[in-house]
Parts: structure tokens; sequence; C-alpha cells
């Protein structure tokens, strides 16, 4: 079988999509054991450490959001404050930044569900109190306390990765 | 003999290494379409003579032995449509749980054949005139049939059936003339009455078969916009020997009270589809599209029968082009037509069990393809398919091919659509409910708001009456087969 990495639903060997939340499985059969040498364990930790190199930001903006899941790049401009969540039908809360077409839900991104912002020199990111937490660099914030954000942080909310793209700080 | 021998087994249209069953059943369906009794056309006897000629020397094993043995060794098949198999794994594993494998099949019309000229139709219009249509939808409906009559060809034969319960013969199946005259009688069709489709459809059958012709397209179109009682059975039944003569079924649900799994399951199992028309508006764009798609016809009645192997079980089917439809899954597949200027593929769900994958190699899929050609003078040669995979021990690395990956990331939607369904219907709300957000989030993360906004209404409606409202079911139903279509058709469903 196959365990969706999504959503951890049991999938038949063979499956492309995940038959509950339609995420595409990657083809490696789960089933198999292999051995693995130290050799191979070092090269993996080396791999997982080293994260991506950045990609370059557009130049109007003084932070980009890279979504690292479908490549897509959101410049931010005109003002020093951000809140990131997903619209959804009947509720009156609108965040600044809808991730809705990034697989916002299936991610468990909040409604509202955590803020950036540019204060002098310093840009920093807040979780708003949301259900399944931000992530930076995989190291889970507290709620509603600033988390300082360098050129290339990975902040995960939930399950979303994005990459913070910084300019001139 | 001096003169070149004709080869029996392409007058009857079966293989060389046709059963006797096969042979049988070849010869019985050609005596049928060109029994003199029947068929006046000029040359006519002639094939039907050369048919008997062919059967008596194939039929008897011993004749048939020794005419084997004069044959020239046979030449590969030259068959008049083109076809590819895709699978999405190039290999099976050796496992002790069930494994899936995905097996496309594309047909198309070759590039020389794309300019023949269109298959002459022979179409029934079976109309309901049930009280429910009166006013707009029966005038609409009324004003699209004659339409149909101003574009016929003078080949093509229409016959128009109206019925509520009881049906009547409005137009019969023949060369339109006198169209004026025939306007008139389409326009008097009023509506009143209750709905019996039974009535309908075997009234529109026995005009379709009046003129059943191997060189016409052959096809029901019913119009509807509500529930028939009681006869299910036997509508089904019917469609399922219809089939079996070649004639398609066609169905148009008009509103929202219409069943759409009744007439879902009435049109697959000829190999048709069902249209959704939410507006009545939409009734004759609709109506006239699919003439049109009948008569750009190049091949129809594609069947594929397969004979079962142990351990293999065809799980789903579905066509992704032209008209997404599942089809409904018997020992004979009805899969649809090929048009002239776009492909037909299909995908198969194979779910292979443990018991299968014992050796080191499996026959997935052994079966027979049959098409009919309306232009092909003779029976066309019946294509054998048989599917091996080897099955090996190690992981398998390839990605499947990007066309199957793409029906599926389309499919899997469809499917997330069809599970919520059966899960309303067996009371489990709450795992329906989360199904259908999963799939408004997959919509949405692929750009269609309109769909996913249908889709999350239906969700509250769910939550506050516990089940689905007639009208948001039937859009997220069409609505998620629509995905199949280019964006230009979109559209229609939304």
């Amino acid at each position: 079988m196959i365990i969706c990495t999504n959503c951890q639903y049991k999938n038949v060997s063979g499956a492309v999509f995940c038959a509950e939340c339609g995420a595409q499985l990657d083809g490696v059969e789960t089933l198999v054991t292999q051995a693995i040498t130290d050799e191979q364990i070092e090269e993996e930790l080396k791999k997982k450490s080293s994260r991506p190199e950045p990609v370059a930001a557009p130049s109007n903006s003084w932070i980009s959001l890279h979504l690292m899941d479908s490549g897509k790049i959101l410049p931010l401009a005109s003002r020093n404050e951000f809140t990131l969540g997903r619209l959804s039908e009947g509720q009156p809360i609108m965040p600044d930044i809808d991730l809705t077409p990034y697989q916002a839900y299936a991610s468990g991104v909040s409604r509202l569900h955590a803020v950036v912002k540019r204060e002098d020199n310093r840009v920093a990111v807040m979780d708003l109190g949301s259900s399944n937490g931000t992530y930076v660099n995989g190291r889970r914030l507290n709620p509603h306390t600033e988390e300082s954000l360098s050129h290339g942080d990975i902040v995960a909310l939930g399950k979303l990765k994005i990459q913070i793209l910084l300019r001139n700080i | 003999m001096t003169s070149p021998q004709k080869d029996y087994y392409a007058v009857l249209g079966v293989a060389r290494d046709a059963s006797q069953e096969e042979i049988k059943r070849a010869y019985f369906s050609a005596a049928q379409k060109l029994h003199p009794d029947k068929n006046k056309a000029a040359g006519e006897t002639e094939l039907f003579l050369g048919v008997q000629q062919a059967y008596e020397a194939l039929s008897n094993p011993q004749r048939r032995a020794q005419y084997d043995a004069t044959l020239q060794p046979e030449k590969k098949p030259v068959l008049p449509y083109q076809h590819r198999i895709f699978c999405s794994r190039p290999s099976l594993m050796h496992m002790d749980e069930p494994q899936m494998l995905y097996v496309m099949l594309e047909l198309e019309t070759p590039e020389g054949a794309r300019q023949t000229a269109a298959p002459p139709l022979n179409v029934c219009l079976v109309l309901d005139r049930s009280t429910s249509m009166q006013g707009e939808k029966m005038d609409i409906v009324k004003a699209s049939a004659i339409q149909v009559l101003r574009n016929l060809r003078p080949q093509d034969i229409l016959s128009v059936v109206a019925f509520s319960d009881r049906a009547e013969v409005i137009i019969p199946a023949s060369y339109q003339q006198d169209r004026p005259r025939l306007e008139a009688k389409v326009q008097m069709i009023q509506a009143s009455g209750a709905t019996e489709m039974f009535q309908g459809l075997e009234l529109g059958a026995k005009e379709v078969i009046r003129s059943l012709d191997s060189k016409r397209v052959n096809h029901i179109i019913l119009l509807t916009d509500g529930h028939t009682y009681g006869d299910e059975e036997e509508c089904l039944a019917l469609s399922s020997k219809l089939a079996e003569r070649g004639i398609g079924i066609s169905c148009m649900g008009i509103g929202r009270e219409w069943n759409d799994v009744f007439l879902d399951e009435l049109s697959t199992r000829t190999g048709g589809s069902t249209a959704f028309i939410a507006q009545p508006s939409d009734i004759k764009r609709l109506l006239l599209e699919k003439f049109n798609a009948l008569a750009q016809t190049f091949a129809e009645d594609i069947t594929l029968e397969f004979s079962p192997s142990t351990g293999v079980d065809l799980a789903y089917a579905f066509r992704l082009q032209p008209d997404p439809s599942p089809i409904a899954l018997e020992s004979q597949l009805h899969l649809g037509s090929i048009l002239q200027d776009a492909s037909t593929s299909v995908l198969f769900e194979y779910i292979i069990r443990p018991e299968a994958v014992k050796s080191d190699s499996l026959t997935v899929l052994n079966g027979t393809l049959k098409v009919s050609i309306a232009s092909h003078p003779f029976p066309v040669l019946p294509l054998r398919i048989h599917l091996k995979r080897p099955i090996s021990s190690s992981l398998e690395v390839e990605p499947p091919p990007p066309k199957i990956v793409q029906a599926l990331s389309r499919l899997m939607l469809y499917r997330m659509q069809e599970r919520a369904r059966k899960e309303v219907e067996d009371g489990n709300i709450d795992t329906a409910t989360r199904q259908l957000q999963t799939l408004a989030s997959n919509l949405l993360a692929q750009g269609e708001r309109n769909l996913a906004q249908t889709i999350l209404l239906e969700v509250s409606n769910l939550q506050q009456k516990s089940t689905l409202s007639e009208d948001g079911s039937k859009k997220i139903k069409y609505g998620t087969r629509a995905l199949f279509l280019d964006s230009s058709k979109k559209e229609f469903v939304s």
C-alpha cells in the first residue's frame, strides 16, 4: 500500500492519486524494506540540513512569499503588515493574503493564520492562534509571539511551506 | 482454382483464430442484416450469398481445415482505425496485497479517413410531454425539434415520438420531404399526463429498428424532465437489447427533477451518455450539438469483450473523451464511438489480487475490440488485445505516462464526488461533508471557483438537511465530468 503523506490514507499500491484527499502520491512503494548503509544516512542528513537556494526576489517589494509546492512567488509591497489565511464561505474574516489557490484548505491553513510585518529593519512573523500552528525552519512558534525572519527562512502554515524572500534587509 | 480466392474470414469479419462460436455469431448477425427478405439494396443479395458460402466453409471444422491449408499466410491486418494502449506501470510486483494498474485505450480515425463523407443518420427523438413539461420547456423542446428537422440532410432518416403515460408516433421514420407539414405536427404536441418512459422508448426503438441499417448511425435521443416510476427495469432491459443491435441511446435531462442515476445507466449500457440541461434555454444548442456529433461519427458501437482472468478485477472504466462518462461494467463493455476529428480515450482501473502475481508475468486483459464503421463495406476485423505485464520483485521507479496522470488528476475529482454521494446515501453525513470539502479545495486549487462554490453551498445544505439538493448534486456530478472537456465547452454546466 501507499500511505498518503498528506492525509495518511492507505491507498492500494499502484494508485497515482490519493483516493481520500486527492493529493498526488509519489511512486515509491512503502512496503519494501531496504538495507541502508551509514554513508547513505549521512548523505541524506546532509541533504536535509542544507536548505534550498533562495530564488531571486522581484524588485519592487520588501518581501516575497515563495510558495514552495507550487513554485509561485507572491511579491508584497505598499504596506508594512499582511495577514495570511484563507477566505471561507459565509465568514466575515478577510485575510490580506488569501492562500486558497495554493491548497490552503488541504494543508491546514486557518482562516486567519499568521501575520508578517516590517518594523524598522526587522521582519517578523506571528502566529494568530491557528489550529495547526506556524513553523519557522521546522520549529513551532508560540502563538501571538513575534519571531524574526531572515532571507531564505522557511515558514510553514500547517503544512503549507513558504520561503521568505527579503530585499535590502 | 485460378481466380483469387475470397478470404472467408474477412467476409464474416472474424479473426483467423476465431472460435466456432464466434464464427456462428458473426454469421447470424451478417445474415440478419443482409437477408434478401429484409434488404433490397442493389448487390446485397450477392453479399448475402458470399456470407452463406463463407459460413458453409468455416462452420465445419474439417472443411475449415481444408480451406485454411489453401490460404495465403495472413498479411498483417490493416485496421481502418488507429489504436494505442498505455499502462500506468511497466511491470507488476510480487506482493501479498492487492495492487492497482491503470490502462488507457486510445482510438482514432486515421489521418486519411477524416474527410470521408459523414454517415447518414437514423435517429429517433423521444420527447417527454408529461404535464411537468408544460410551458416554456415544451415550447423550447418543440422549437428545437423543428430546428433539427430543418437541419437534416436529404439522406438522413428522422422519427419523432412523444410520450406521457402513453406514447405516440408524431413523425414516422422516413426521409423527411414535406417539412412544413411535419413542423406543424410537432407544433401540435401538447403537454399532459404522467411520465412513463418505457412507453416512449419502446415506440422510439420500433421506429429506429424499422430503418435499422449498419451503414447509418442508429440512435435514440431521449429528452425528459422527470422520473419514471415502476418501469425502470423494463427500460434497462430494452437498453441492453438495443445495445446488442448497435443502437445507441443518449439522454438529456432538463432541470432538476429527473433521475440522473437511472438515465446514466440507461445510456451507458449502449455506450451513449447523458447530458444535464440546467436551463431550458440551453436545450436547442445542446440538441443540435448532439446531432452534429452523431453526423461526425467515424466508427460506432465500439465494444470490448474480454475473458476474465483469476485475480484480475476491472474495478472502474471511464470514457475521458468524447462525452466524458463512466462505462457500465458488463462482460461486454460498450465504449461509445470514434468521431472523425477527435480521438476516443477510455481509462480502465484494474485491481490485481495477490493470487494473480505468483508467476513472472500476468495477462491483464485478453479481449476483443469490435467497431462498426458505416462507410466500410465489409465488417471490420475484430482486434485482439492481449495485454501482458511482467511481474518483478524489485521496486519500480518509472512514473506513469503523463497522459494517464493528467486523466487521473481529473478523474479523482469525479470519483470523490461519486463517493460523497454514496456516503450521503448511506447516511454518513460527516464523511460526505469532509469529502466534499476536500473536493472543493482541490477544485479551488485548480482555479474552478464556480464549481467549488456550488459544492460549498451543498455542504451547508447537507449539514442542515442531511441530504444533497437535486439541483446541486447534478451540478456537481456533471460539473466534475465537464472538467474533462476543453475550456471552451465548460460553460454549459456551470
